[in-house]
């Protein structure tokens, strides 16, 4: 009898250890993924309804970029960024801008301010860039034709077209 | 005999299931645009061919488009100063006004910028004075001085109170209590603002007007940092937090090597 008490007496002390441990653990914040490992896969939904994961980018050089209309330096970087993918779409340049925690009313009325073109996915709930570790915006991957992650740019790095275009260099000698 | 028409039922229990997740996959789509797509339109304005997007909860453009002509096209446009070019708002509002449903004068500039030889101008509505929160109205100025399209988010129908019931310092403090461990992470008031904040709901908007703050620990302004701040929104007339919500960092540049904290008026705020 005795026995049975301690061993029911352990059982809530593991199940209660593994709630507050396990609690913990979420709310930590993930961490960026490193250079040279798979992108993380991902299920979303763009502006035009289009949907896209990771296997949809596969044989592409992608630009992955996390935004949100209230950041100004995320503005001004979107009408550069969008002149390289007009240009080099054709070639396999793709950029998938995600639009983190905001509605698709502001991300549409923003995209529509800049004239961008390229694809906006929208991250509602933040779940995309917390997979890839994003605390900070504007946030880029650079995620090459194999999926492998070979870029992380944080902050406002494409203000000017030379670090955009000295990137791309590397996989689009034509530029 | 009862065996088989048991059978005959199973049969058809996977068509159903699917139709069923079918359904559910189809409702979940549409629920990513909150109050459903924004629905296009081709419109015959006063003689000038239009494409718009509607929101349909505010019942207001989100997107408007020149078919085969241009929104607003500026005479002399190399010749205008950056002041200049940002009084394009209202004239593009003016002209556009029963469709945009707002006044010239509720535009607040938010940023004007030369990026190439194309000029990027937004702004906020105001009601009253006062900026909405996540507002805008924006568009591109080619260097033949044409506007082609413009994206807006406007609230044509505001209803929100005037003035505050609840005192500033009584809102801050109501703040403050929202962070945990407050004064132990160094916390300081980042940015703070009165501001409308519009709370959509399934077929209509309640506006709060709110003192809106922003909440940094100290060490969060390094940009190395993974620490971010949060944004508390405190309703002026009931003292009840509307928004509370963790912030990702605006930043502004890669991390140089000879950093510096920046000054507390340069940073940016949510809004």
């Amino acid at each position: 009898m005795v026995k049975l008490k301690f061993l029911r007496f352990l059982f809530i002390g593991l199940l209660f250890s593994l709630i507050v441990f396990g609690c913990k653990e979420k709310t930590e914040k993930s961490a960026l993924p490193k250079l040279g490992s798979p992108a993380i896969d991902f299920n979303c939904q763009d502006l035009k309804g289009e949907h896209w994961t990771l296997d949809k980018l596969r044989g592409k050089i992608v630009l992955l970029r996390f935004w949100a209309d209230w950041c100004p330096y995320c503005r001004y970087e979107m009408p550069i960024i969008d002149k390289y993918y007009r240009k080099l779409n054709k070639e396999g340049f793709l950029v998938l801008a995600f639009n983190v925690k905001q509605s698709a009313q502001v991300a549409l009325a923003f995209t529509a301010q800049l004239d961008i073109s390229f694809p906006v996915p929208l991250d509602s709930d933040g779940t995309i860039a917390k997979k890839y570790g994003v605390y900070a915006i504007p946030t880029n991957f650079l995620i090459d034709r194999q999926g492998i992650i070979r870029e992380i740019l944080i902050g406002e790095v494409f203000r000017e077209e030379k670090p955009l275009r000295d990137l791309l260099k590397n996989y689009f000698p034509s530029l | 005999m009862l065996i088989p028409r048991i059978s005959q039922t199973a049969k058809y229990f996977p068509l159903v299931l699917t139709v069923l997740l079918s359904l559910l996959i189809f409702l979940k789509t549409f629920e990513l645009w909150g109050q459903g797509r924004p629905s296009d339109q081709l419109l015959n304005f006063k003689g000038q061919k239009l494409s718009i997007q509607w929101d349909s909860l505010t019942k207001s453009p989100l997107v408007i488009r020149a078919i085969e002509s241009n929104l607003l096209e500026i005479k002399n446009f190399s010749k205008l100063s950056r002041k200049e070019i940002t009084h394009t708002g209202p004239l593009l509002v003016n002209k556009y006004k029963s469709l945009l449903q707002i006044e010239p004068d509720q535009l607040r500039l938010k940023g004007a910028e030369k990026i190439s030889d194309t000029w990027y101008v937004s702004y906020w509505q105001t009601f009253q004075g006062i900026i909405i929160y996540e507002s805008s109205l924006g568009y591109s100025i080619d260097s033949q001085g044409r506007i082609k399209s413009l994206g807006a988010l406007l609230y044509p129908h505001v209803k929100a109170p005037l003035t505050s019931k609840v005192s500033h310092e009584e809102a801050l403090r109501i703040g403050q209590a929202q962070i945990k461990d407050f004064k132990k992470l160094r916390c300081i008031l980042l940015a703070e603002s009165v501001l409308i904040y519009p709370v959509k709901k399934k077929s209509s908007i309640d506006y709060y007007r709110v003192y809106a703050f922003n909440f940094f620990p100290q060490e969060a302004l390094h940009p190395a940092s993974v620490v971010g701040g949060w944004a508390v929104f405190v309703d002026t007339q009931t003292g009840k937090v509307v928004l509370h919500e963790e912030l990702l960092k605006p930043l502004g540049c890669c991390i140089p090597e000879d950093w510096v904290p920046p000054k507390l008026e340069d940073l940016k705020p949510k809004w």
